[in-house]
């Protein structure tokens, strides 16, 4: 469609989105930063603390972008990282 | 080839018999031209046997004598001075025909728009005008000879360009008489602008219910074959021999899909759906509406997760039972020959938020009258509440603003949008109808109700108690707290100022030309008005005809205009369409290319300026070959080739020489000699006539099919012929109606710039012009800068130019 949109959707608000809860296993990572990467929503980025492998782990950056695609666990070579649904509360 | 040869042959066997009918167009040209006066030089002029004068030539009486004069005074030419040939040369052309003479030995001189309409008030420098444009078509006529058109079988199939309502009635249409169509939409679905609106007027019908039966036809229909979510990104060819290459982006999504609407329900990205206007929300795999046809999902690339190949996120995939969901989906260019195309485009909405007056997309509350269709739609995004977006509450006051980018060029178009008034008065009848209690108030500048049932829905608004205002309001103001909106102007029937408080303020916005439309208008060579809107062949009687052969318009492509004029135009091209197609040939005008074989030096120079490599040399028999059914006539060729070896069937040297020489006989050093492309500078100048700009009388128009027929030689004869100034006058570059063959006239004129700057000329003398068919002010304009260069050129600058370019004289 070719006009340009200016208005906020209507019931923006109401959109319910399953809120993430990443898990990292920080000391696990070899700090290939693959999930950094491949993040489509870049929730991840670079830590500044060593890990005791010595190498950055990745540190989440905004978890309410998430969206539970995954695809983090799924390149992860070292299964240090996974993330679940959290359980629904009344506000969504 | 053989013909150029046989008719030199023929020369001078046959006696020159010219008949000249000059018509006074009731007082259209006899208002300023002493058309009696005309005739009667025109019997003195070499080769004129009879010179007539006449009411109206183009009528019955009018054809009848100009056929009874071919048979009984053995006319072997016919020239007619009258109105453009763009207009009754066809007419004439048939006449002579009728009466056994070729038509290609018919002349018109154009002493309408490009005489008497342009120089009202001086009749005796219009009159020698006349005289002189008169001369120089019985020049030409003198050396034309007869040619044969050949004849191009036309291909049995339709493209149409745009699936909104005028694109799918077009498309059915055709379909129903028996055509191949192929209907090409961008979106991802048919529909266009009918299926967002809720209700149609003046009959209050649901808009999309129907539109929906329309639409489904299309895609069941076995004559359609419905290319959605493509684009066309070529088209080469000429009238029935079109080949065009369609873009088909990829859906991502294969036509498994039963449209269940799991995988959206997965989808965890979310976007604004462009079809509400952007007031509901979308997933990125999504189906525009409930009605879309073909009904298939379609994931959005621009905000799916998974980019460039890599598959991030497989929840609509897992979703999907029919596994119909592939990512791995390449666009596909799809090649398509065609015999007729229909362009049907459609406009687009005009943005309201430049206009920083009114607020649009800073206060919530201004909304624009698309959005509010898609508000009181039950399908859009508030389930046909009108509520506005700041609180989600029902208005109480609501003010519809009319007029905006319409009927003004300081804020937004100059032209009327056509379809503003009666939206808005059907719009506040909506309202009436829901929510009866609702104040509302119209701010008019004129309301336009000029159809059928118009006017009565508009006293029907009046009667339920719509408050109509004339005068828009100056600004809209904004309370910050509740969002309410303060509109301050002026009631100019009252003469009073108004300050008026509402709850929410509908733009009416105007429709503008889409902004792809120069695209399009480039791939087919088509012409567009100063409004950006594309131009039909002619205005009163052939409506939906574009200037280049077999593409028709229809819909809003052509002009604003609504609903039932859109079917009813797209009806008339199907029509068109079908005319053309039911004949299965179409003649092609006998405007090729002669060699003279005996000439050639086979160079190769024509091979290289050919915008249609219709022209190839044959290094083995060291001769060139001119393939005719490529060709489009545009004479580049003849202008390019140094040893007079090519020259253009019925636009040949000899000929348009004659009509410098006629131009340059008496006060040349008073003149301007233009050439002027048929398309376009001609066309402009045309249109200069029919809208009464007057300019100097000091022009005299030459008319080639293209400017880049115009070779140096004709300029530099006209020079040399003591010519005080001369303009080529041809399409913008890129909208040449001959590919790019307007490169080589600027190419050209350049060349002589540098020459006569060289030999010390003014090459102010020499003026280029690029001018469009809707352009007729633009050309004027520099007729009138032209005529203050000729007042400035002194007669020792026009020997010295005869002395420069006195070798052109020799020859021809």
């Amino acid at each position: 469609m070719p006009e340009r949109i200016r208005h906020k959707p209507l019931g923006l608000e109401k959109v319910k989105h399953p809120k993430a809860e990443i898990h990292l296993i920080v000391d696990q990572c070899k700090g290939c930063g693959y999930c950094i990467q491949y993040c489509p929503k870049k929730v991840l980025e670079e830590s500044r603390d060593i890990n005791a492998r010595g190498v950055y782990p990745p540190r989440i950056v905004d978890e309410s972008k998430c969206v539970i695609c995954s695809f983090c666990t799924a390149v992860c070579p070292d299964f240090a990282i996974f993330v679940v649904e959290k359980p629904c509360k009344e506000t969504c | 080839m053989a013909e150029g040869k046989e008719s030199e042959s023929t020369e001078g066997e046959e006696e020159i018999r010219i008949g000249v009918y000059v018509c006074h167009c009731g007082l259209n040209i006899a208002g300023s031209v002493d058309c009696e006066e005309v005739a009667k030089f025109a019997a003195t002029l070499p080769h004129v046997l009879l010179a007539k004068d006449n009411r109206y030539t183009c009528s019955d009486q009018g054809q009848e004598i100009i056929k009874s004069d071919i048979k009984e005074q053995r006319l072997n030419r016919v020239v007619v001075a009258s109105c453009s040939p763009r207009l009754h040369e066809p007419t004439f052309r048939k006449a002579c025909e009728d009466a056994g003479l070729n038509k290609y030995l018919f002349e018109m001189a154009n002493i309408r728009e490009q005489c008497s309409w342009v120089h009202l008030h001086d009749r005796k420098a219009t009159t020698e005008k006349a005289k002189d444009l008169v001369k120089m078509a019985v020049a030409k006529a003198a050396l034309l000879r007869p040619a044969k058109e050949t004849e191009v079988p036309i291909i049995r199939k339709v493209l149409v360009i745009g699936g909104g309502v005028a694109g799918i009635q077009a498309a059915l249409d055709l379909a129903d008489t028996g055509y191949k169509v192929y209907l090409v939409e961008k979106e991802p679905s048919i529909g266009g602008m009918m299926a967002r609106i809720d209700k149609t007027f003046p009959t209050m019908d649901c808009s999309i219910c129907i539109l929906a039966p329309k639409m489904s036809d299309v895609g069941h229909h076995s004559n359609i074959e419905l290319l959605a979510n493509s684009e066309v990104v070529d088209v080469k060819g000429y009238i029935g021999n079109f080949h065009a290459k369609v873009l088909k982006k990829p859906r991502y999504i294969t036509r498994d899909c039963t449209a269940c609407g799991e995988c959206a329900k997965f989808c965890p990205v979310i976007a604004p759906n462009e079809f509400d206007a952007g007031l509901a929300i979308r997933h990125a795999v999504y189906t525009p509406f409930a009605q879309a046809v073909p009904s298939t999902y379609i994931i959005d690339m621009n905000v799916c997760l998974n980019k460039d190949g890599i598959i991030v996120c497989d929840k609509c995939i897992k979703a999907c039972e029919r596994q119909a969901i592939e990512f791995e989906m390449k666009p596909e260019t799809i090649e398509l020959d065609i015999g007729t195309i229909i362009v049907a485009i459609g406009a687009d909405i005009f943005d309201p938020s430049a206009l920083s007056n009114y607020g649009y997309g800073k206060y919530p509350n201004v909304i624009t009258s698309l959005e509010f269709e898609r508000l009181i739609n039950a399908g859009g995004p508030s389930g046909g509440h009108l509520i506005r977006p700041s609180d989600m509450q029902i208005p109480q006051r609501v003010a519809f603003i009319q007029c905006v980018g319409s009927r003004s060029d300081k804020s937004g178009k100059l032209y009327c949008s056509n379809v503003c008034c009666m939206n808005t008065i059907k719009d506040s009848l909506l309202i009436k109808e829901h929510w009866p209690e609702t104040e509302i108030f119209v701010f008019y500048v004129d309301i336009r109700a000029n159809g059928k049932g118009f006017e009565d829905l508009y006293k029907r608004a009046k009667k339920e108690g719509v408050i109509f205002i004339r005068g828009l309001p100056a600004e809209i103001l904004e309370d910050r707290k509740t969002h309410n909106l303060w509109l301050i102007g002026e009631n100019t029937l009252q003469k009073e100022l108004y300050k008026m408080n509402v709850d929410m303020a509908i733009l009416s916005v105007g429709l503008e030309p889409r902004k792809d439309s120069e695209i399009l208008q480039r791939l087919l060579t088509l012409s567009r008005t100063q409004d950006g809107f594309f131009m039909e062949a002619h205005p009163k009687l052939k409506p939906v005809d574009a200037a280049t052969g077999g593409i028709f318009f229809a819909g809003t492509a052509e002009a604003p205009k609504d609903i039932k004029d859109s079917v009813t135009q797209a009806s008339a091209a199907a029509a068109r369409a079908g005319i053309l197609m039911a004949k299965g040939k179409v003649t092609v005008e006998a405007i090729t290319p002669i060699s003279y074989s005996d000439r050639c030096k086979v160079c190769g120079l024509c091979t290289k300026v050919c915008p249609y490599n219709a022209i190839t040399l044959n290094k083995e028999l060291k001769r060139i070959e001119i393939i005719e059914a490529a060709c489009g006539g545009c004479g580049t060729c003849a202008a390019e080739c140094p040893f007079d070896a090519l020259t253009q069937s019925h636009f040949t040297d000899e000929q348009i020489l004659a009509q410098i020489d006629a131009v340059t006989e008496h006060d040349a050093d008073k003149k301007i000699v233009a050439f002027c492309c048929n398309w376009c500078a001609y066309a402009g100048a045309d249109f200069a006539g029919v809208s009464r700009m007057q300019y100097p009388a000091e022009v005299r128009i030459i008319r080639t099919m293209c400017s880049g027929r115009v070779a140096p030689k004709f300029i530099e004869r006209a020079f040399a012929r003591g010519a005080a100034t001369v303009l080529v006058a041809g399409c913008h570059p890129g909208d040449c109606h001959y590919i790019n063959a307007n490169d080589q006239t600027q190419k050209r004129v350049e060349r002589l710039w540098k020459k006569m700057e060289q030999q010390g000329l003014n090459k102010e003398r020499l003026q280029l012009l690029w001018a469009s068919a809707a352009e007729g002010e633009r050309f004027a304009s520099k007729i009138r800068e032209m005529q203050t260069t000729v007042e400035k050129v002194t007669p020792e600058e026009i020997e010295h130019a005869k002395k420069v370019f006195e070798k052109t004289l020799g020859g021809n």
